[in-house]
C-alpha cells in the first residue's frame, strides 16, 4: 500500500471561533473564483458544547466508498497522488458517491450544479497556506513511508505490542532504514517483550538480535564492534533500549561507551517507566506521574523527583551524535536517523525518541501521536540535536509553546495533578528549555 | 619488566625470563593472540592489565584493547567480540568479580569460550585487598571451568592451555585460571616462555562463534526467551542445560589431553586434574589447592623425614569437580585433611573439605577427614601451618576427633 | 472439471466489490468472476444516461480488463449459472462448463417484472436493466416520438427523465398514487410530480393498464378508466425480482429473495448473496426484505466476502435503510431511513415554498430514523451513518434540527480522529 500526502487539522489551534474562515474563503476563491464560503471544498463546522470545531473534507480514503458508490466511474483513486479524481464529463449527478462518504468530504454545490471535493490543489493547498494559527498543515511524510515500504521489514510479522504503542512503528521503521548489515540488541522491555528477540528457539527479527542484560547494551555493542572492525567488516552495532535499560540500570555502560565514542547506534525509546513490567518508575518518569511504584495516595500523589534529561546528558559526553525525536515528526526522526546512522560510522550516536504509552500512561490508543505532538508543542519533548563539536540545535522550534497542560490532560497519568504540581511541571519545562538554549547559544 | 635470562631448559622455549604471575599471565595472553582485551584494574590484578595493557602498546599483543568504566561492561564487551567470532581476554577478582557477575554467569550458558584470569583475593567485607580464595569459591556453581595454578610458570602454561580447552568443540565453555592474589601475582621467579610458532601449532585454528553468533551473514536470535511451562519451553530449556553439563563433564577430558600435549611440545609436565605427591605408600594425607602446594609439600616431605606415613593430594581443576581423579587418589588414604583458602559458609568448613566428603560418600569410603582453613586475606600458609595439619590429620587417623574447621591463621 | 477456489457469480457492485474484498486478505487463492453479460462490468445505475446519450457505453467500464488479470481473477462473460451440485460443490454454466468452488457466492442481482398485462407479450416493449437494453433503447428512442412509462419506480422515473432529454414525448402510467413510494412520502412526491409535470412529462398517477396491443410499429395502452395512449415506444418498469432457476435442487431457501443472514451466509453450506438477489436483514423491524439499492449491494458484498475469507474485521450487516439519492431535471430528492412517520416517531417538517425546498426529520428516542429533503445541501452519507449507529442526539438536538448538515458533519468528524 501506498502512502499519500495529506492536510491534517489539529481543531485545538483552529481560531473558528473568532469567525476566521481564513481557509474556507481561499478554497472558494481558488476553485471558483469567489468569496461564497459554499463553494469551498473544505468546510469547517462549531464543535458542540465548547467542543473543539469539527472537520468536513474529504479524508483521500485508501478504500473509498465515494468510488464503490458511483456508477459512471467519474470518481477513481488516483495510484499516484492518492487523490480521489473527479472526472466532471462522466459524472451524471446522482449523488450516490455522497452516501458512500460517511464525511462530507463530497457534496453537491448547488451553485456549481455538480459535486465537489478536494484536490489538494496539486500538491499546494490554498487552506493550508491561508491558515493564520497553524491549525491546517499538510503533511508531505508520505515520501519516507513509501521509500521505506521499499525496503525490507526486517522484524518478523505478529509482534505483540499493545494496541495504539508506536514503538512497533519506531523498530521497524528505524531497522528498515538501517538494513540487514545490521546486529540488534534489545535489552529487557516492550521491544524485546513484544517478541522481536524470539522464544524458545525461534527469532522475531530478520537480522542477527540479542537478548542482552538489562544493563550491558551498549558495552556488549562495543565489543561486538570492535571485532569487526578487526576483520574489516562493516557491521551496525544497534541498539533498541528502554529508558530503563539505557539511563537508569544501564547507564553505566552507555555512558562508557559513548565517552569511548564506541561506533554505536543507539535508539532509546522513552515511554518514561518500566512499562513492560506494569508500570513502574523509572528514572525517565516525569514528575507529578502516576506508575505502580510512585502512586497516588494520601500521602503521596505520583512521582516526587523530576525525570533526568537522558539526552542531555548524553549530549554532555560529547560523542558523535546525540538528537530528541517524536513520531508525531517523523521527517525530522528520518533525517536525524540518517545523521545518527552515519555518525554510528565514526562514533556513539545516540537517538531520544518519546515514546508514550497508551497501557502505561493511560489514554486511548488512538491518542498516541497526538500526545507525541503535543509533548513537543509544549515543549515538554523538545526537538533538537547536537554534532560533535557544535552547537545544540532546536530542530523544530516553538516559539509559543501550549501551556503543558495541554499535554498533560491527554494522559490519565497526570489526572490528580494539583495546581501546585501543574505549576512546578511548567516551571521545570521552562528552565529546561532555557538551559537548551544556553547550548544551543541562544 | 623482567630482564630476559639467557639459558632456556626446554626445546619450544623461546627465552626464559624472571617475573611474577601476573607477568606471566600477561605473556600467556600475549602467546594465545587474542582478538579483543577489555580490561578494569583492581587489586591484587592491576599490574596484570597494566603488562597486557603496556604489550599492546609496544605491538607484542596485537589486539583491541578496550578501557571500559567497570567490570561489568569488561565482560559485556568480550561477550559481543566473541558472539562476533572473537578470542577474548580478561582478568579480574573480589569485588570486581562480584560487579561482573550478572553477565558472568549468563557467559557459560552462551558457552562462550572466554578467557579470563583470576588473581583470587578475599571476599569482603571486612574490608581487604589481599589474596584468599573466597571470591572463586563463590563462583563455583556458575557453570565456568576453574583452574588453580600452583607455580608461576604453570600460570603462564595453563593460561595459554585454557583457550584450547575453553575452544574445544566439545568443551565451548569459560574458562577462570585462578592465581592466588599476592603470593602468585607478586611472587617472583624464573619462568621460560614458550615459541609463539610452537604455540600457534598447539592452540591451532581458532573458531569461536560457530555454534552462537551475531553476525548478518548467519542471522540468529541470541538466547531468546527460553522455558516457561507450556509449549517446547521445558525440554528446551532442559536441553541446554543438560548441554551445558555435559560441555563440563567433557571438559575433563580435554584439560587431560591438553596438559598431555603440552607436556610433549614444551615438556613440563602438570597433573591436569588432581596431582598425587608421595602418596602411595600413605597412610594419609593433606589435600591441598593452588600455591599454598609448594608449602604443604614441604611440610609433608619433613614429615617424610620423621617417618610419619602422610601424602598429598593437590587439586588443579576444581571446576568441573574430577571426581573419578580424586576418588582414585582418596582410596589410597585412610584419613585426610583438607586445607581450604576459603570457607563454606553454609558448611561451617572449606569448600574443597566439602567436595572431598561427597567423593568419599559416592566411593563408600567413609575414612576420617577434618577441614582446615588458612592463608585468608592474604595470610601466610607456611610449612608450619601446614605441619600442624599434618598432626590434625594423623590424630583422626588414630581415631581422635577435634573441632572442625581448624583455623591455621587464627593464633597467629 | 475446472476448480476454483471462490466463485463468484455477477460481475456488478456486489460481485465486483467481493472480489475486491476477497483480495485485500486473500492475495493468492483462485477467484473466477461468472457474469451472464458480454459487456464489461457496468453499473445498471448508469443505464438511463446511457439512453439519453449522456454515458457512453465504452466510458462506464467499472473495472478495466487488465484490474483481472493483475488481481489473478478469472473472467467468464457471456455465461451464466444454470445450476448448483451443494453436495459436490459444483455449478453448471449455461456452456456446459462445469466449476468445482470452495465458496460460492450469487452476486446475480434483480431482473425486470414482466406485469401480465394482457397483450403485453404480443407487443414490442423495452425493459432497461442490462447494457444491451439501454443501447436498445437508445437506438430505438433515437429515431421515435412517442414513449410511455410503465411505472414511476427508480427506474422508471430515470428511464422517462432520459428519455425526455433525448427529445420524445414521454408519458409514465403509474398504478399508485404518487412516485417513488417507499422513499418518498407524498408531499415530496408531489415536488417531484411537479418537476416532471412542467418538464413535460405526462403524469398519469394512479392509473391501472388493462390491455396492451401493438399498432403500427408502436403500440397501444388502455387504461382501467377507458382512456387509451398511443406510443412508439413502450418501457416497462414496474419493478424487479431476481431470476432463482439455477436454485432448483438445492437447500438455498428462497422468499422474494435468496434468504441470507447477517454474514450473507444462505441456509445450503459455502454458499453465500448479496445484492439485489438477497433479501436480508431490515434495519427497522424483524422481516428481512429486498434492498435493490447500489449502496447495499456494496456492503452486502463486502460482508459476504468477509466471511468466506474468514477475515476478523467482518463486522455483521447492520440491515438495509432505504437510500435514495434522486436528481431530477437539476433538482435533488434525497432520502435517508424511514420517510413515513408514525405514531413512535417525532415528525419535524420544515417547507420553503419560495424555493421549492422541503425537510423533514423523523426521531426516534432522540435517534435518526429517516431524514428526506428536497433542494437542501444535505450529506447522506452523514445521515446513513447517524442512522445505522443509532447516534444519541441528545445533547445536540437542537442544534441538528436547526442545521442537520453542520451538525452531522461535526458528529462525524468528531468519531474519525
Ligand atoms: C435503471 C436503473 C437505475 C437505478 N438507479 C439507482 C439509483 O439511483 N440508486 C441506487 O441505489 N440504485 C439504483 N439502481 C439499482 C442498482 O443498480 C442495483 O441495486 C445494483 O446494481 C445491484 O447490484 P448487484 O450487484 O446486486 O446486481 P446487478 O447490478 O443486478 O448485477 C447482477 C450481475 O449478475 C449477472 N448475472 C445475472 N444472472 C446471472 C447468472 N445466472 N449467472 C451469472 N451471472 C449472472 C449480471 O450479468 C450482472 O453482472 C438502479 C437500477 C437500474 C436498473
Ligand atoms: S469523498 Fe469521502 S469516501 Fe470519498 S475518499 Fe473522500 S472521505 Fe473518503
Ligand atoms: S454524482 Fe458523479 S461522482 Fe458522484 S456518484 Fe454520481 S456519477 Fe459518481
Amino acid at each position: 500500500m501506498t502512502a499519500y500526502n495529506t492536510i491534517a487539522f489539529d481543531p485545538s489551534r483552529c481560531e473558528l471561533c473568532n469567525d476566521c474562515d481564513a481557509c474556507i474563503t481561499a478554497c472558494a476563491q481558488v476553485k471558483s473564483g469567489s468569496d461564497d464560503p459554499l463553494y469551498s471544498r473544505i468546510k469547517i463546522v462549531a464543535g458542540f458544547n465548547g467542543n473543539p470545531p469539527e472537520l468536513a473534507l474529504c479524508r483521500q480514503c485508501g478504500d473509498p466508498e465515494c468510488v464503490k458508490s458511483c456508477p459512471s466511474t467519474a470518481l477513481t483513486k488516483n495510484p499516484d497522488t492518492g487523490l480521489i479524481d473527479w472526472e466532471k464529463s462522466l459524472c451524471v449527478d446522482c449523488l450516490l458517491c455522497t452516501v458512500g462518504c460517511s464525511y462530507g468530504g463530497i457534496t453537491y454545490n448547488a451553485t456549481l450544479k455538480h459535486v465537489a471535493k478536494c484536490d489538494l490543489c496539486d500538491g499546494d493547498p490554498a487552506c493550508v497556506k491561508a491558515c493564520p494559527s497553524g491549525a491546517l498543515s499538510y503533511i508531505t511524510s508520505a515520501g519516507i513511508f513509501n521509500e521505506q515500504h521499499e525496503r525490507e521489514d526486517l522484524f518478523v510479522p505478529g509482534l505483540s505490542a499493545c494496541q495504539g504503542c508506536n514503538s512497533e512503528m519506531i523498530m521497524r521503521h528505524s531497522l528498515r532504514k538501517v538494513g540487514p548489515d545490521t546486529v540488534l540488541a534489545t535489552p529487557p522491555g516492550c521491544i524485546p517483550g513484544m517478541g522481536s528477540v524470539g522464544f524458545n528457539g525461534t527469532t522475531g527479527t530478520k537480522v542477527p538480535v540479542f537478548h542482552p542484560l538489562l544493563t550491558n547494551t551498549a558495552s556488549m555493542l562495543a565489543g561486538l564492534k570492535k571485532q569487526y572492525n578487526r576483520m574489516g567488516r562493516n557491521v551496525t552495532a544497534m541498539a533498541l533500549a528502554g529508558d530503563g535499560g539505557a539511563g537508569d540500570v544501564g547507564f553505566q555502560s552507555l555512558s562508557g561507551a559513548a565517552e569511548r565514542n564506541d561506533q554505536i547506534l543507539f535508539i532509546c525509546v522513552d515511554n518514561e517507566g518500566y512499562m513492560n513490567t506494569g508500570m513502574q518508575a523509572s528514572g525517565s518518569t516525569s514528575y507529578g506521574s502516576w506508575t505502580t511504584t510512585t502512586p497516588v495516595g494520601s500521602e503521596m500523589k505520583g512521582k516526587r523527583t523530576s525525570q533526568k534529561n537522558l539526552a542531555m546528558i548524553m549530549m554532555n559526553h560529547n560523542c558523535e551524535y546525540v538528537a530528541t525525536a517524536s513520531t508525531a515528526f517523523v521527517e525530522d526522526y528520518y533525517e536525524k536517523l540518517d545523521k545518527a546512522l552515519a555518525a554510528s560510522e565514526r562514533g556513539f550516536a545516540y537517538l531520544h525518541i518519546y515514546s508514550p504509552c497508551p497501557t502505561g500512561w493511560r489514554f486511548p490508543s488512538s491518542q498516541t501521536i497526538e500526545v507525541c505532538r503535543k509533548g513537543v508543542e509544549t515543549n515538554f519533548a523538545p526537538l533538537w540535536e547536537y554534532e560533535r563539536g557544535g552547537d545544540l540545535h532546536f530542530t523544530h522550534p516553538i516559539d509559543n509553546p501550549l501551556p503543558v497542560e495541554a499535554y498533560l490532560n491527554l494522559s490519565g497519568k497526570y489526572r490528580h495533578v494539583n495546581a501546585e504540581q501543574l505549576a512546578c511541571i511548567q516551571q521545570q519545562v521552562n528552565e529546561r528549555v532555557r538551559t537548551l538554549k544556553r547550548y544551543a547559544g541562544q | 619488566m623482567a630482564t630476559p635470562a639467557l639459558k632456556l631448559k626446554h626445546p619450544g622455549c623461546a627465552q626464559s625470563i624472571v617475573c611474577d604471575g601476573n607477568e606471566a599471565a600477561a605473556w600467556a595472553v600475549a602467546l594465545a593472540r587474542p582478538d579483543v582485551v577489555a580490561v578494569y584494574p583492581i587489586t591484587p590484578q592491576s599490574s596484570l592489565v597494566e603488562y597486557v595493557s603496556q604489550f599492546i602498546a609496544d605491538g607484542k599483543i596485537e589486539a583491541e584493547l578496550m578501557n571500559v568504566e567497570g567490570e561489568h561492561s569488561v565482560l559485556s564487551a568480550l561477550h559481543g567480540a566473541a558472539l562476533a567470532g572473537g578470542r577474548t581476554y580478561t582478568a579480574t577478582c573480589g569485588p570486581g568479580l562480584a560487579f561482573m557477575f550478572e553477565p558472568y554467569w549468563r557467559t557459560p550458558g552462551m558457552r562462550l569460550p572466554i578467557v579470563a584470569s583470576l588473581v583470587t583475593r578475599d571476599g569482603i567485607t571486612p574490608q581487604c585487598v589481599w589474596g584468599g580464595q573466597q571470591d572463586a569459591m563463590t563462583m563455583k556453581e556458575t557453570g565456568w571451568i576453574q583452574i588453580y595454578c600452583e607455580t608461576v610458570q604453570e600460570v603462564l602454561d595453563t593460561t595459554v592451555m585454557a583457550y584450547r580447552i575453553a575452544e574445544h568443540h566439545d568443551v565451548m565453555l569459560p574458562v577462570n585460571i585462578c592465581h592466588d592474589g599476592n603470593y602468585l601475582s607478586y611472587g617472583v621467579t624464573q619462568v621460560e616462555v614458550p615459541e609463539q610458532s610452537a604455540v600457534d601449532d598447539y592452540l591451532g585454528e581458532k573458531n569461536i562463534n560457530w555454534h552462537v553468533a551475531l553476525d548478518p551473514l548467519r542471522p540468529m536470535a541470541v538466547d531468546p526467551l527460553t522455558g516457561g511451562a507450556g509449549g517446547p519451553g521445558p525440554a528446551k530449556f532442559v536441553a541446554y542445560r543438560k548441554g551445558l553439563c555435559q560441555g563440563m563433564q567433557n571438559a575433563l577430558g580435554v584439560i587431560e589431553q591438553a596438559h598431555a600435549d603440552w607436556a610433549e611440545i614444551f615438556g613440563r609436565d602438570y597433573a591436569p586434574l588432581v596431582e598425587e605427591y608421595r602418596l602411595d605408600d600413605a597412610d594419609y594425607a593433606l589435600v591441598t589447592i593452588g600455591s599454598m602446594t609448594g608449602a604443604a609439600k614441604d611440610a609433608v616431605d619433613s614429615a617424610r623425614e620423621r617417618g610419619q606415613k602422610v601424602g598429598l593430594i593437590k587439586i588443579k581443576t576444581f571446576r568441573p569437580f574430577p571426581v573419578a581423579a580424586m576418588t582414585r587418589a582418596l582410596k589410597k588414604v585412610r584419613a585426610v585433611g583438607v586445607v581450604d583458602r576459603s570457607v563454606h559458609y553454609g558448611w561451617d568448613c572449606g569448600p574443597l573439605y566439602q567436595e572431598v566428603l561427597s567423593c568419599l560418600y559416592r566411593a563408600g569410603q567413609p575414612i576420617a577427614a577434618g577441614s582446615f582453613i588458612g592463608g585468608l586475606a592474604g595470610a601466610d600458609l607456611t610449612e608450619g601451618h601446614f605441619a600442624r595439619a599434618i598432626e590434625r590429620t594423623a590424630q583422626l587417623l588414630a581415631g581422635d576427633e577435634f573441632d572442625s574447621p581448624v583455623w591455621l591463621n587464627e593464633h597467629d | 472439471m475446472n476448480t476454483t477456489h471462490y466463485l463468484v457469480a455477477g460481475a456488478s457492485h456486489a460481485g465486483l466489490e467481493a472480489v475486491h474484498r476477497i483480495r485485500l486478505v486473500d492475495e493468492t487463492s483462485p477467484i473466477t468472476l461468472v457474469t451472464r453479460d458480454a459487456h464489461a462490468p457496468y453499473s445498471p445505475t448508469i443505464l438511463p444516461y446511457v439512453v439519453s446519450g449522456q454515458s457512453a457505453p465504452e466510458r462506464v467500464v467499472l473495472r478495466p480488463a487488465d484490474y483481472f488479470l493483475q488481481h489473478n481473477v478469472t473472467l467468464i462473460s457471456d455465461n451464466e449459472l444454470v445450476s448448483i451440485d451443494e453436495t459436490g460443490k459444483q455449478v453448471t454454466l449455461k456452456s456446459g462448463d462445469r466449476w468445482q468452488y470452495a465458496k460460492l457466492l450469487l452476486a446475480t442481482g434483480a431482473d425486470p417484472i414482466i406485469p401480465p398485462i394482457p397483450g403485453l407479450s404480443e407487443t414490442p416493449y423495452h425493459v432497461l436493466r442490462t447494457m444491451q437494453h439501454a443501447i436498445d433503447l437508445r437506438d430505438h428512442a433515437g429515431k421515435v416520438k412517442r414513449a410511455v412509462v410503465l411505472g414511476a419506480g427508480l427506474i422508471g422515473m430515470h428511464g422517462a427523465e432520459n428519455l425526455r432529454h433525448a427529445g420524445l414525448d414521454v408519458t409514465i402510467v403509474e398504478m399508485c398514487d404518487q412516485v417513488l413510494p417507499g422513499y418518498f412520502d407524498a408531499r415530496a412526491a408531489a415536488v417531484i410530480e411537479h418537476a416532471f409535470n412542467a418538464n413535460g412529462i405526462r403524469m398519469l398517477m394512479g392509473s391501472r393498464v388493462v390491455r396492451v396491443e401493438p399498432l403500427g410499429d408502436g403500440c397501444r395502452i388502455t387504461l382501467e378508466n377507458g382512456d387509451s395512449l398511443e406510443a412508439d415506444l413502450l418501457l416497462v418498469a414496474t419493478g424487479v425480482k431476481p431470476q432463482l432457476d439455477y436454485l432448483k435442487g438445492t437447500s438455498v431457501q428462497v422468499d422474494q429473495g435468496i434468504l441470507v443472514d447477517r454474514r450473507m451466509r444462505t441456509d445450503a453450506p459455502h454458499i453465500w448473496a448479496a445484492g439485489d438477489v438477497a433479501q436480508a436483514a431490515d434495519f427497522y423491524g424483524e422481516e428481512k426484505v429486498m434492498m435493490g439499492i447500489l449502496p447495499d449491494a456494496v456492503t452486502q458484498g463486502a460482508v459476504a466476502a468477509m466471511d468466506m475469507t474468514e477475515d476478523h474485521a467482518l463486522k455483521p450487516y447492520i440491515g438495509g435503510v432505504p437510500i435514495n439519492t434522486y436528481t431530477f431535471f437539476g433538482q435533488q430528492a434525497i432520502s435517508v431511513g424511514q420517510s413515513l412517520a408514525d405514531a413512535s416517531l417525532e415528525e419535524l417538517t420544515r417547507v420553503d415554498e419560495d424555493h421549492g425546498r422541503y425537510l423533514k426529520i423523523l426521531l426516534k428516542e432522540n435517534r435518526l430514523q429517516g431524514i428526506s429533503s428536497i433542494n437542501q445541501e444535505m450529506d447522506a452519507g452523514i445521515m446513513w451513518q447517524l442512522i445505522l449507529r443509532k447516534v444519541d442526539l441528545t445533547p445536540v438536538k437542537d442544534a441538528f434540527i436547526a442545521r442537520p448538515l453542520e451538525t452531522g458533519r461535526a458528529l462525524m468528524s468528531s468519531t474519525w480522529r
